[in-house]
């Protein structure tokens, strides 16, 4: 009991954390709490035995923190001493072993369960045992493989291990896909067109029904070839796509050593040996200076008139 | 590579130039380009060495330039200027029809004629100079013009926006048909008159003038606000080949060749630098074939809007439109610009180069540069595609003489005498290139590079490219000498001294050839048919001429025949006589088909053939004549159909292929069916042939109609080849590597549209086979542009429209509408509404959906209305479109028993008033618009033709009469109208 004693501070921390857990009401906590009044009342009951007549609340919390702390450990222990002999279920000598591991004398155990001013303490209330919510109860539970004996555990419940996609599983079929492309770019391509010839000025084929096939009507540019040759900007986007991976093909196969030799050294070295024509510039700044091209000279000052 | 011999200048600044009576050294200086007003203002001075005594007049050719002041050596010199073309028939004249106003204006062209020492300028040399001429001394003419809003010979384009005009992208070029170089500055405006050229062009700061020669200094203005940009041109040029354009260019050196320089207007720089990568091939091709090298120490490119013509070269330097650029995304115009390139650099040898004596020896140069240029293409494009080249340039001018008649290739004039006319067929003048219809000229290029095809028939190619580099060597040493040495006429081609050359190199006369194709004008119609006698095992072959009819000659010469017989491939050389017609070729094989024997063909090839459907008794698989087309000729071959089945299937040489396809149009069968199909599958077999054994498939498809067994034709076909294997009725993702095939997806849609079944209808499965296609169509991991593949697909949506179904001349509205053609209707609209948010490359998607309302407004299935093509018609959209909605206009006029009228022509004419600043493009559309009226069906413009002359000059300056004069010829010989005359 003097153990018990020296652990107060650290079983007031547990008792106010229980505390804490009393707003609850799920079954789970009700049944924890049928169990820690249980222990209450023993604790109560061997503090009567003991003699006192009353105890402080604080007091009284702490020791049953205690001694849960205390069977909580027993029971770990015996677990873990029955697992170390490869066995599943604790027998009497792992319990009895654990008692003498923490040092504990066994043989005073059965005097004092015996002895005569015991309390008997009815059993607590019998609260339903909590039950595994049914809310998380995924698929069927696994029973053991044939190869697997009975005495393991048994499989953790499936919600454990299952997964569930939290999307819909992409459709693969190939010919969905295609259709739903198309019929989602036509969608967008219709709304869009339609916002805009309902927005701007339209052209129409019917007299009759104005809105029926409404053309956004065409407007004169000042510079009309710009649009028609240079690529859109969509063009460009899925060219540059489509040429990263082309790009990465090129470098493997077709960057003969020559060309590379004509990018990079051919500007310092081999401009000697080499016609002018040979030489591929890369834009560089440095290098472009070297084409002597005559509409890239500068452009020269006048000359300073002649005063007579 | 290329590095340029710089001939030195023997004359300084002032260069020489040579006339019959003078001679003459240019200058040339424009100081002022006003873009805002469209005005020039500049001075030329001539340095002239008289090759007479008593030379006092000068003349000179100039139009449309306000002359100021003229002074010989300081001297102020009196002037007259008259220029005839400006009223070809004078108002008060009685006849008023095309015959005397073609008289009156090939009169007036002569006149100021400069081959003939005319010209527009007479310039009286001051009486103080008449001594110094007598002793044959230098004189200099100096000239002061301006130009103010000229219609010809420069063209300014301004586009309508804010900003500084650099900014605005103003730019100003050159552009002429022939010699039209008097249009811009005063000269001696004849190919034959060399001179150097010292040029400078005083231009804003932030443009660039781009002309010919060497570029020697960029010099700033005093104020620093303007640049002068000073040429030379050391190498002896005549006044036509000289060029120039003033713009806010982008600058691009070429990056194998550092001598050539390209320029296009702003923005589109990423597309020359596409455009040009490949143009050092073109280069090195010509330089190597020719051995020689390019002669001139630069190369200039220039792309501009609005160009005149797609292509033209100028002394080291060549205008092309804009629109030839293109990015790498684009298949269908790169090989078009590739030509359009190579054509350019050909005429830089040929025509810029070398120069003509006289008009009458323009097909050699166009010639020669025409036959290198087809040197080219066999070598980019592959044999197959000159083949087939040179088969449609054949068929072309074939079709062309035989309809208008012959084209000349030399004339001879003899005398000044209208009556001497060596071409009495046609209803103009050859006697001069203005007097000429276009498509003439064109067909003139056409026959000039078959013929000089012929002489390497003749001569080999070997002999042919000596004869080239020999006039190249010859034209590089003279031009290198100075002008006293008398040498620069060695840069003149004639007729006479390319013959005398070709002579003496192979040493072979080919007199008869040229008397028969140059000096002569026709073709050859040819009538083919055979028999096989089998007693004697020998073909007798007949072959008929028509050489009565216009257009054609009568030959007499050898011929070739090859014959595919069992045992192999046999070439016989036949000789057509005056009399002979029929001829009999021993056959090699006996008729055996129960030897199971593989059958050699002509290319050495031995193929197994499923011999069933020929003929039991004769050995013969099929014949053809002249196979290597080297006769200008036609030829109509009767043979068997399964012949031509086993020439398509078998015979390797595309035009065979080709001329089978066209025969087997009239033979409906399942065996064509099955023939067709074959060529359609095979990979190795030419693109164009499987395209064109598309549209024929579908001919006979139509004619089976009732014995039709299986899907629609070609249906099967392109599911197997472009469709997902899991679900055949989705097409393939885009992917356009493969060229072939990608040709061959465009085409195949278009074809199958034209399906109709017994009803006349486009099959539904067809129509919605097509309608999935356009929906399906996914382009996003596609290294091309889809835009040609997606009109194509329009186009295909346009051919299986058909007449609708209407009950008592109804109103078409939005109710009655047929389900299928909503349809239709709903991805035009589509397509021509997203056109605007994300435009198309050249706007084909617009260009075939404006097509595909005018189909649907034609067969009556939505109301009849050129207002939409009209508003699409104006100018500031891109040409083609305008183009399209052009034709619809005219289209719309026949749906409505329009009556070609005065009223309508006028109302065309000021139609296209309106329509913009680019009087050449309205031009072209006067002349799209009455040859649309005419295939529309209109026989007869009524009109008085002086007053058609009248409005046009209302609309445009009187120097254009010459291009309307041709163009209304045109318009007659294409389309044989009547050209009525009408009373005053």
């Amino acid at each position: 009991m003097a153990d018990s004693v020296v652990m107060g501070s650290g079983s007031f921390n547990s008792g106010s954390r229980s505390g804490s857990s009393k707003t609850s009401t799920s079954p789970t906590d009700n049944y924890q709490l049928a169990r820690r009044r249980t222990l209450q009342v023993v604790v109560s009951s061997l503090l009567t035995e003991c003699g006192f007549e009353s105890a402080e609340k604080v007091a009284v919390e702490t020791l049953t923190e205690m001694m849960q702390s205390y069977i909580t450990e027993v029971g770990r222990c015996a677990k873990a001493t029955c697992e170390h002999t490869a066995r599943s279920t604790p027998t009497l000598s792992d319990v009895v072993v654990t008692l003498v591991e923490m040092g504990f004398n066994v043989d005073t155990l059965p005097v004092y369960a015996k002895r005569s001013q015991r309390m008997v303490i009815t059993a607590p209330p019998v609260t339903n045992a909590p039950v595994v919510p049914k809310a998380l109860m995924a698929g069927q539970k696994r029973t053991h493989p044939s190869y697997i004996p009975g005495h393991f555990p048994e499989f953790p419940d499936p919600h454990t291990y299952i997964k569930t996609p939290t999307f819909r599983e992409p459709v693969s079929d190939y010919q969905v896909v295609r259709e739903k492309a198309a019929s989602q770019r036509r969608d967008v391509e219709r709304a869009l067109t339609r916002f805009m010839a309902k927005t701007g000025e339209t052209q129409s084929l019917f007299k009759d029904d104005i809105s029926a096939f409404p053309l956004i009507s065409a407007k004169p540019s000042a510079i009309p070839y710009l649009s028609a040759l240079l690529p859109s900007e969509l063009e460009l986007q899925s060219l540059e796509e489509t040429d990263s991976s082309e790009q990465d093909d090129q470098t493997d196969t077709e960057n003969n050593p020559s060309h590379i030799i004509q990018d990079d050294q051919s500007a310092d070295k081999e401009n000697v040996v080499l016609p002018p024509g040979g030489v591929v510039p890369t834009g560089k700044a440095n290098e472009e200076n070297m084409i002597d091209n005559p509409y890239l000279r500068p452009v020269k000052k006048p000359k300073v008139r002649r005063k007579k | 590579m290329l590095s340029y011999k710089q001939n030195p200048d023997p004359s300084g600044l002032h260069s020489r130039r040579m006339n019959r009576k003078k001679d003459k050294g240019f200058e040339i200086c424009i100081n002022n380009i006003n873009f805002q007003r469209k005005s020039v203002i500049g001075y030329v001075e001539l340095t002239i060495f008289p090759t007479v005594m008593n030379l006092n007049r000068i003349k000179l050719n100039s139009k449309q330039c306000r002359i100021y002041r003229v002074r010989v050596n300081d001297l102020e010199a009196p002037f007259i200027y008259n220029d005839p073309t400006l009223e070809v028939c004078h108002h008060e004249s009685k006849q008023r029809n095309l015959n005397y106003f073609s008289s009156a204006y090939t009169a007036a062209v002569s006149a100021v004629d400069p081959d003939a020492g005319n010209g527009e300028l007479s310039i009286k040399v001051p009486s103080e100079l008449w001594k110094q001429g007598d002793e044959m001394k230098v004189m200099k003419v100096y000239i002061e013009f301006s130009l103010d809003q000229p219609k010809g010979g420069l063209h300014f384009v301004v586009p309508d926006v804010d900003g500084s005009m650099a900014e605005r992208a103003a730019h100003v070029f050159s552009f002429g048909n022939q010699n039209s170089t008097r249009f811009w500055f005063p000269c001696v405006d004849s190919y034959s008159e060399l001179c150097t050229w010292k040029l400078e062009f005083t231009v804003d700061a932030s443009m660039v003038a781009v002309s010919c020669g060497d570029l020697v200094e960029t010099v700033y203005t005093h104020d620093m606000r303007k640049k002068t940009f000073h040429y030379m041109l050391p190498i002896p040029t005549a006044a036509p080949n000289i060029s120039l354009a003033v713009g806010p260019f982008e600058i691009l050196v070429d990056p194998y060749m550092h001598e050539v320089t390209h320029f296009c207007l702003p923005q589109l720089l990423p597309l020359l630098k596409q455009t040009m990568s490949y143009l050092h091939e073109i280069f090195e091709f010509y330089e190597e074939i020719l051995t020689c090298r390019y002669p001139y120490s630069c190369f200039k490119t220039v792309f501009v809007d609005e160009a005149y013509v797609q292509v033209s070269s100028y002394a080291s330097m060549s205008i092309f439109s804009t629109n030839l650029l293109h990015s790498g995304m684009i298949i269908d115009q790169t090989p078009v610009t590739r030509r359009c390139l190579a054509q350019a650099l050909a005429q830089q040898f040929f025509g810029c180069f070398i120069s003509r004596m006289s008009w009458s020896d323009e097909w050699v140069l166009k010639g020669i540069s025409g036959y290198i240029y087809g040197l080219y293409l066999k070598k980019t494009f592959g044999v197959n595609e000159y083949r087939h080249w040179i088969k449609e340039e054949l068929d072309k001018i074939v079709e062309y003489e035989l309809k208008m008649g012959g084209v000349l290739l030399h004339p001879t004039f003899s005398g000044g005498k209208e009556k001497d006319n060596p071409t009495p067929h046609l209803h103009f003048s050859i006697r001069h290139p203005h007097t000429l219809s276009w498509e003439y000229y064109k067909m003139f290029q056409c026959k000039a590079h078959l013929v000089m095809r012929l002489i390497e028939n003749r001569i080999s190619m070997e002999f042919m490219l000596q004869v080239f580099n020999k006039l190249l060597s010859l034209a590089s040493t003279a031009s290198s000498q100075k002008y006293q040495s008398h040498m620069w006429s060695q840069m003149l081609v004639s007729t006479s001294g390319f013959l005398k050359s070709i002579s003496n190199v192979s040493g072979k006369d080919i007199g008869p050839l040229i008397k028969q194709w140059v000096d002569q004008s026709g073709v050859v119609k040819f009538f083919g048919s055979f028999a096989f006698n089998r007693k004697r095992n020998v073909l007798e072959l007949e072959i008929r001429q028509d050489y009565t009819s216009s257009g054609t000659q009568k030959y007499v010469g050898p011929i070739k025949v090859t014959v595919q017989e069992l045992d192999g491939s046999f070439n016989h050389t036949l000789q057509i006589e005056e009399n002979s017609l029929k001829h009999d070729i021993p056959c090699h094989s006996k008729s055996r088909r129960n030897k199971k024997k593989k059958i050699p063909l002509m290319n050495g090839e031995e193929v197994d053939m499923d011999l069933s459907a020929m003929d039991a008794d004769s050995p013969l698989l099929w014949i053809r004549i002249d196979p290597d087309m080297s006769i200008l000729r036609k030829v109509e071959f009767e043979q068997a159909d399964f012949m031509w089945q086993y020439q398509l299937r078998f015979e390797r040489d595309v035009v065979a292929q080709e001329e089978a396809i066209s025969a087997l149009e009239i033979f409906p069968t399942p065996a064509s069916r099955l023939a067709l199909t074959d060529i359609l599958e095979q990979d190795q077999c030419f693109y164009k042939v499987r395209i064109q054994a598309c549209f024929c498939l579908a001919k006979i498809a139509n004619s089976m109609m009732s014995t039709w067994t299986g899907p629609p034709a070609m249906k099967s076909l392109f599911t197997r080849m472009f469709c997902c294997k899991s679900c055949p009725n989705i097409v393939k993702t885009n992917n356009f590597i493969n060229f072939q095939s990608y040709f061959l997806q465009k085409t195949m849609p278009v074809a199958m549209a034209l399906l109709r079944d017994v009803q006349n209808l486009c099959p539904k499965e067809v129509l919605n086979f097509i309608l999935d296609l356009i929906k399906y169509n996914d382009n996003r991991k596609n290294k091309f542009s889809d835009n040609y593949y997606r009109a194509e697909l329009i186009d295909a949506l346009t051919n299986s429209l058909t007449p609708a179904i209407s009950i008592n001349n109804e109103v078409r509205t939005v109710d009655n509408l047929n389900t299928d053609v909503r349809l239709i209707l709903e991805e035009i609209t589509r397509f021509l509404n997203m056109e605007k948010l994300l435009p198309s490359y050249r706007n084909t998607i617009t260009v075939s959906c404006l097509r595909a309302i005018r189909m649907l407004q034609k067969n009556g299935h939505i109301p009849s209305d050129p207002s939409l093509f009209k508003s699409y018609a104006q100018y500031g959209h891109f040409v083609d479109v305008r183009i399209a909605a052009l034709e619809a206009v005219i289209d719309y006029t026949r749906g409505t028993h329009f009556v070609l009228t005065t009223n309508f022509l006028c109302l065309s004419f000021s139609m296209l008033g309106k329509l913009g600043p680019f009087s050449w493009s309205g031009i072209f559309f006067i002349f799209q618009l009455v040859c649309l009226l005419q295939r529309l069906g209109h026989n007869t413009i009524s009109p008085n033709l002086m007053l058609i002359f009248s409005i046009y000059r209302e609309v445009l300056h009187p120097s254009y009469v010459q291009k309307l004069f041709s163009f209304i010829i045109f318009i007659k010989e294409r389309y044989s109208f009547t050209i009525l005359t009408g009373k005053s």
